[in-house]
C-alpha cells in the first residue's frame, strides 16, 4: 500500500467517518424512527446551534487556546435581545443585530484579556464565563421574553426546501470555515501558531492580531447561535447555553483537533459532531437515560483517540 | 578490551526510505569515538538507535559483549547509555536540580523527593564539571545554551553512564564554551567513559578524537585511527570529493547605505548600538556569547524594539517594532535557534517555506499550492536540502537540513538586509561551502548581510568588516585586511578584562 493512501486511511477523520457510518447502522437497528428522514433532519436541527459554535471553536482549539465562555455569551446575547427587542423598543431585526454585535465585542474582551495581559486562554475565559453569566441574569431578573412575531420563527423553526433553515445557515458557515481554516493564509497561520507561535512570530505573521480574530469570532457566531436558539425554544431565559462549551468542545476533540493546538480540521469536527449527535439521539431513543449517553459519549471519546494516537505512532516510525 | 558497545549491520527505513544501510560502529571505554557525515548521513539515526529511541530494523546491538535490544530510551539509560541531544530536550520551568534529576530524583525515607540531597549532588556533579558558577536553583529556560548543555551533560553523568553520546554539542557554543566542553570530555575519558562525539567542526575531531567512523548516504564508509586521516582525506570520505576552498568569498560592488543604526538601545544588552550596513557588503559581528549580538538583530527585526536611538533604512528613519514591519521593510533575519523560532517542525518543507510569503502566494486569500509547492523545490534543490519532497514534515528532517529549510523560508521573502544568527550552525563541511558560496552571490547582487556568528573563521573568511561587540556595545570595527584571529580575540579579551576591572 502507497505511503498517501496509508496515511488517508489512518486519519482520525477517516476513522471517524467509519466510526460514524457504524454508529448509525447500528441505531437504525435498534430503533425504526431512528433512521428516517424526520428524525434525521430534525436531529440536524438541535445540532446547528452546537455545530455553529463548533466551527469557531475548532480555531480556537487549533491555536492552542480554549474559549469556555461561549456558552454564556450566548446567554447574554440572547437575554439582550429580549431586552433591546422587548425593553428598548428596538425593530427586531435590529435586536438581533445588535445582540450578535454584543457577542463579537464579548469575543474581542477575551481575546485583549488573552494577548494584551498575557492570560492564558482557560483562565481568562473561566472568568469571563462567570462574567458573562452573571451579566445575563443581573440583567434578566429572572423574567423571560415572550411573544416574539411570528416571522421571527422562520429562523429556528422553519424549513427551506424541505430543510431547517438553521441547517442552511450552518452549512454555509461550516464551508467557510473549512475555506479559512483549510486553504486560506489565514487558516495557515492559525495552524502556524497553534504549532509554534514564536516561530509563527518571528516568521512576520501577526500573532496578536489574529487571536482576537478568532476569539471575535467565536463571540460573534456564540451571538448567531443565540438568536437561533431563541427563534427555536420561542423564549429567552437567562440560563440558555449554559455547560454548551463542553458539547462544544466535546464535538471539536472528538473531530480529532489536538487540545495542544497545531492539529485539526473542519471536516473532523462535523464528523465529531454527527458522532455526538447520533449517540445522543439513538441512544435515547433506545430508552437509555441521559446518564448513560454521557457515559457513552465519554467513553466514544477516550477510545477514538486512542485509536487515532496508536496508529499515528506507527505511521511516524 | 569488549567495546562497551557494538553495532554491527545495522540497517533502518523510514517509511520505506533506507536511512541506515548495513552500519558497524563500536565504541570502548576511555575513547571518543567520532561520527562524521553529511547532512542526513544518518548520524543522529544511528545515535537513536543506540539510545534506544528508534529500534533497527536489521542487526545487532551488544553492550558489554551482551546482545541487547531496546525497547524505549529507559532501558538504554539502566544500561548506561547517556545522550546529549542535537536539540537540547530540557525543560525550561524547571529548576536545574530538577532537570538534572528529573526520572531519578533522591527520595526520602518515606518516598518523597529528597530535596535537599538532590541539590547537594546536583551542585556536586556541576562542581565536578567546572561549572562553579551555576546555580541549582535557577530556572533552565533562563540559562545560555552552553549552559543548558552542562546540565544534559551533568544529567547524563547523574545516571552513571558508561557511554555517553553527544550529537554536535559545540554547534552552538562560542569558541570559549568548546575549550571548556573539550576539557570536560577529555576528563569523562581519563575516567573510562566511552565517548561518541558527532560534529562537522573538524578542528575539534582532530583535537579530541581517538577514532574516526565516517557514514555517507546511509552507508559506513570506514572506521579509522584518527591519526591515519587528514582533514583533507576525511572530507573526501565523507563528500566523496574533496572541497578546496572553505570561505570562497568573492569580492561585490560595495553600494549605498542600506541599514543605519544611530544610538540604539534596548534594555542592558544593546547599549547605543551605532553601525552601518551597505548593499553588497557581509558585516561580521564577533562576540562572546551573550555580548549582545543576537539581541542587537532581535531589535533591528522588531522582536524588541528600540527604546532609545534610530534606525534608519536607505537614510530615512524607521519605527520597526514587529517582525512584520521589519519583514515589509525587506529585513529578514535568520534565528538562532532554529528549533524554537525558526521552523514550525510538525508542519511541512513546502508550508515553513511560504510562512514568510504567505500573503504573494496566495490567489485572493486562498493560498496556493502549486506555486507553493514549486517554491518549495526550487530551494529544495538550490540548497540541497536532503528531503523526500516537499511535503516531508520538518522535524523529520536532519538538523543540518532544518536549518537550510530556516534559511530557504527567509531567501523566499526576498530580503534586501538579511541577518544571519549562526547561518551554519550545524551544517556540513560541503553544505557550508555551498551557503558561503551562496552568501557570496547574494552580496553581489546586491544584498547586504549582517552575519553573526561564533565560529571566528567563518568571521574572519566572509567578512568585509567585522565589529566585536561586548557586553552589549560595540567595542572595535576592524576592517577584512586587519582582521585576524589575533585581532579580533584581542579586542574581546581586552574589553573583557577592562570591564573586569570596572
Ligand atoms: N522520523 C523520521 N521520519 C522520516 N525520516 C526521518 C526521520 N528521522 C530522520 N529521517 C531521515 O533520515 C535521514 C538521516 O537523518 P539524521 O538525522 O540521522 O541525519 P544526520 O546525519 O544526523 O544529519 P545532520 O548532520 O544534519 O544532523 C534524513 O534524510 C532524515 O530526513
Ligand atoms: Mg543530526
Amino acid at each position: 500500500m502507497s505511503a498517501a493512501w496509508k496515511n488517508l486511511l489512518l486519519r482520525h477523520e477517516t476513522i471517524l467517518g467509519v466510526l460514524l457510518v457504524i454508529t448509525l447502522i447500528v441505531l437504525a437497528f435498534q430503533s425504526d424512527r431512528f433512521f428516517t428522514a424526520d428524525n434525521l433532519l430534525n436531529q440536524g436541527r438541535l445540532m446547528a446551534e452546537v455545530g455553529l459554535v463548533a466551527l469557531a471553536m475548532t480555531f480556537v482549539i487549533v491555536t492552542g487556546g480554549i474559549d469556555l465562555s461561549v456558552g454564556s455569551i450566548l446567554g447574554l446575547v440572547a437575554i439582550l435581545l429580549g431586552v433591546f427587542w422587548q425593553k428598548l423598543g428596538l425593530p427586531l431585526p435590529l435586536a438581533m443585530m445588535l445582540g450578535i454585535v454584543v457577542g463579537g465585542v464579548a469575543g474581542l474582551v477575551n481575546g485583549l484579556i488573552i494577548t494584551r495581559f498575557g492570560v492564558p486562554p482557560l483562565i481568562a475565559t473561566l472568568a469571563t464565563l462567570a462574567l458573562y453569566r452573571g451579566l445575563a441574569e443581573g440583567i434578566s431578573q429572572a423574567r423571560s421574553v415572550r411573544g416574539y412575531p411570528d416571522w421571527f420563527f422562520m429562523l429556528g423553526q422553519g424549513e427551506f426546501l424541505g430543510v431547517p433553515v438553521q441547517l442552511w445557515i450552518f452549512g454555509l458557515c461550516a464551508v467557510i470555515a473549512a475555506v479559512i481554516l483549510g486553504l486560506s493564509t489565514f487558516g495557515r497561520a492559525t495552524y502556524a501558531i497553534g504549532s509554534n507561535a514564536v516561530a509563527a512570530r518571528f516568521s512576520g505573521l501577526s500573532v496578536d492580531r489574529s487571536l482576537l480574530l478568532i476569539y471575535t469570532a467565536s463571540g460573534l457566531i456564540a451571538g448567531l447561535a443565540a438568536v437561533i436558539f431563541v427563534s427555536r425554544v420561542s423564549t429567552t431565559r437567562s440560563d440558555m447555553g449554559t455547560g454548551l462549551e463542553l458539547d462544544v468542545i466535546t464535538a471539536v476533540v472528538l473531530g480529532g483537533t489536538s487540545i495542544f493546538g497545531g492539529r485539526g480540521t473542519i471536516i473532523g469536527t462535523l464528523l465529531g459532531l454527527g458522532l455526538m449527535q447520533a449517540l445522543k439521539n439513538g441512544l435515547a431513543l433506545a430508552g437509555v437515560k441521559g446518564d448513560g449517553t454521557i457515559v457513552v459519549i465519554g467513553a466514544v471519546l477516550i477510545g477514538t483517540i486512542l485509536i487515532s494516537n496508536i496508529f499515528r505512532k506507527d505511521a511516524d516510525g | 578490551m569488549t567495546p562497551l558497545v557494538e553495532l554491527t549491520g545495522i540497517s533502518k527505513s523510514f517509511v520505506g526510505v533506507k536511512v541506515l544501510d548495513h552500519v558497524d560502529f563500536d565504541v570502548r571505554p576511555g575513547e571518543v569515538h567520532a561520527l562524521l557525515g553529511e547532512n542526513g548521513a544518518g548520524k543522529s539515526t544511528l545515535i537513536k538507535i543506540i539510545a534506544g529511541v528508534h529500534a533497527a530494523d536489521e542487526g545487532e546491538i551488544r553492550i558489554g559483549g551482551e546482545a541487547m535490544k531496546f525497547a524505549n530510551p529507559g532501558q538504554a539509560v539502566k544500561a548506561g547509555i547517556a545522550i546529549v541531544y542535537q536539540e537540547l530536550l530540557l525543560f525550561p520551568e524547571l529548576s536545574v536540580a530538577e532537570n538534572i534529576f528529573l526520572n531519578h530524583a533522591p527520595r526520602t525515607g518515606w518516598g518523597g523527593l529528597d530535596w535537599a540531597e538532590m541539590r547537594r549532588k546536583a551542585r556536586a556533579l556541576l562542581d565536578d564539571l567546572e561549572s562553579h558558577h551555576l546555580d541549582v536553583d535557577t530556572k533552565v529556560g533562563s540559562l545560555s545554551v552552553a549552559n543548558r548543555q552542562r546540565i544534559e551533560i551533568a544529567k547524563a553523568l547523574s545516571q552513571n553512564a558508561r557511554v555517553v553520546i553527544m550529537d554536535e554539542p559545540t554547534a552552538s557554543l562560542a569558541e570559549g564554551d568548546v575549550q571548556q566542553l573539550m576539557t570536560i570530555i577529555r576528563r569523562l575519558r581519563e575516567r573510562g567513559v566511552g565517548i561518541v562525539y558527532v560534529s562537522h567542526k573538524l578542528p575539534e575531531i582532530f583535537a579530541l578524537a581517538d577514532r574516526v567512523t565516517v557514514l555517507r548516504d546511509g552507508h559506513y564508509v570506514g572506521t579509522k585511527d584518527i591519526k591515519e586521516v587528514t582533514e583533507r582525506s576525511l572530507v573526501a570520505m565523507m563528500v566523496g570529493r574533496s572541497i578546496d576552498q572553505l570561505f570562497p568569498k568573492e569580492d561585490a560592488p560595495i553600494g549605498k547605505v542600506l541599514l543605519e543604526l544611530r544610538g540604539v538601545s534596548h534594555g542592558k544588552q544593546v547599549r547605543d548600538v551605532s553601525l552601518t550596513l551597505r548593499a553588497g557588503e557581509i558585516l561580521g559581528i564577533a562576540g562572546l556569547v551573550g555580548s549582545g549580538r543576537t539581541e542587537t538583530a532581535l531589535t533591528i527585526f522588531g522582536i524588541t524594539p528600540a527604546t532609545a536611538g534610530t534606525i534608519l533604512i536607505d537614510g530615512k528613519p524607521v519605527q520597526i517594532s514587529s517582525p512584520q514591519q521589519a519583514r515589509d521593510l525587506g529585513i529578514a533575519y535568520v534565528p538562532e535557534d532554529r528549533g524554537l523560532q525558526g521552523l514550525v517542525r510538525p508542519q511541512t518543507i513546502a508550508e515553513n517555506i511560504s510562512l514568510t510569503v504567505l500573503k504573494k502566494l496566495a490567489r485572493g486569500f486562498i493560498v496556493d499550492r502549486g506555486k507553493e509547492d514549486s517554491l518549495a523545490r526550487d530551494f529544495i534543490k538550490r540548497l540541497g536540502i536532503r528531503a523526500r519532497g516537499p511535503g516531508q514534515a520538518a522535524r523529520q528532517l536532519s538538523g543540518g537540513n532544518q536549518q537550510k529549510v530556516v534559511l530557504a523560508k527567509w531567501l523566499a521573502a526576498e530580503p534586501r538586509i538579511l541577518i544571519m544568527d549562526e547561518p551554519t550552525r550545524g551544517i556540513d563541511v560541503g553544505a557550508k561551502s555551498e551557503i558561503h558560496a551562496l552568501m557570496s552571490k547574494l552580496a553581489q547582487n546586491g544584498l547586504a548581510i549582517l552575519m553573526i556568528s561564533s565560529e571566528l573563521p567563518e568571521v574572519l573568511g566572509m567578512s568585509d568588516r567585522v565589529l566585536v561587540m561586548n557586553g552589549g556595545r560595540i567595542v572595535a570595527e576592524i576592517a577584512r585586511k586587519d582582521a585576524t584571529p589575533e585581532t579580533v580575540g584581542a579586542a574581546m579579551t581586552l574589553v573583557q578584562e577592562r570591564e573586569a576591572a570596572a
